[in-house]
């Protein structure tokens, strides 16, 4: 743990920049899995994971 | 008064700038005009002997400039993941991190400049395809912004100290953030290689 319990320029930056990077991830693979999921119900009417009708 | 602000948090305050000229440069659609503009360098790539030609002609030559990129992409993701968990405290917990994350940064740098110049010559056999697939583009700002993450905030962080004098909670947030920027580079390769 920081000693003086103050966060110091680069930390302040690193985690700053960890934060927007990981926002902007996280919500581009969260659109992914939804556009995925709506392609899927368009496409079958319903999404049945386990099930794939193309499978069968 | 500014001066000694600037003096203390330097760079926050320019990644507080470069964030603010990203906006502006958004609002004015310079990214739309650079797209736009950037098409004939693709068409130039694709044709270029050295690059194209050579890449889609000799397919021997091709495979094995590919595998060297796949190569060097695994080394990537063997140090992203050995100095990443270790930061989380999953792996290794009997080697100092600082060690491990020093070592292991050496191999990746190495390894990194292999896979973008292999990656170059492997663009420019399917320039033409790739300059209209979104997730081409999505792979080329999450690798400069993940390498400017890596080399001008992450490292430099980890270098200044004991690592038990940074904050655990953003040790923890750089090494999630450091997976999944790896992870989403390998997922939109091999996304374009099967588009």
């Amino acid at each position: 743990m920081n000693k003086s319990n103050k966060w110091d320029d680069k930390e302040i930056a690193a985690t700053a920049t960890g934060v927007i990077i990981l926002g902007g991830l996280i919500l581009y693979w969260l659109l992914q899995m939804e556009s995925t999921l709506e392609l899927l119900e368009l496409a079958y009417g319903s999404v049945k994971l386990f099930n794939n009708p193309l499978a069968f | 008064m500014l001066n000694s602000l600037w003096s203390r948090y330097t760079r926050t305050l320019s990644l507080a700038l470069v964030l603010l000229l990203v906006i502006v440069l958004e609002l004015f659609e310079v990214r739309t005009s650079i797209y736009g503009n950037a098409l004939p360098f693709f068409e130039w790539m694709r044709n270029s002997f050295w690059f194209g030609v050579i890449g889609t002609k000799y397919g021997s030559f091709y495979a094995t400039v590919q595998a060297v990129h796949l190569l060097s992409m695994a080394v990537i993701g063997g140090t992203v993941l050995a100095a990443d968990l270790r930061l989380l405290g999953i792996i290794f917990r009997d080697i100092p991190s600082e060690t491990l994350t020093r070592g292991s940064h050496k191999c990746f740098r190495i390894s990194l400049t292999v896979a973008i110049a292999t990656g170059i010559f492997c663009a420019a056999g399917v320039a033409d395809k790739v300059y209209y697939m979104e997730v081409f583009w999505i792979k080329m700002l999450v690798l400069i912004s993940g390498a400017c993450f890596v080399f001008l905030f992450k490292q430099p962080l980890l270098n200044s100290r004991p690592h038990d004098e940074i904050n655990p909670w953003a040790l923890r947030l750089l090494a999630v953030t450091s997976l999944l920027i790896w992870f989403t580079v390998a997922a939109t390769g091999r996304w374009i290689g099967f588009s």
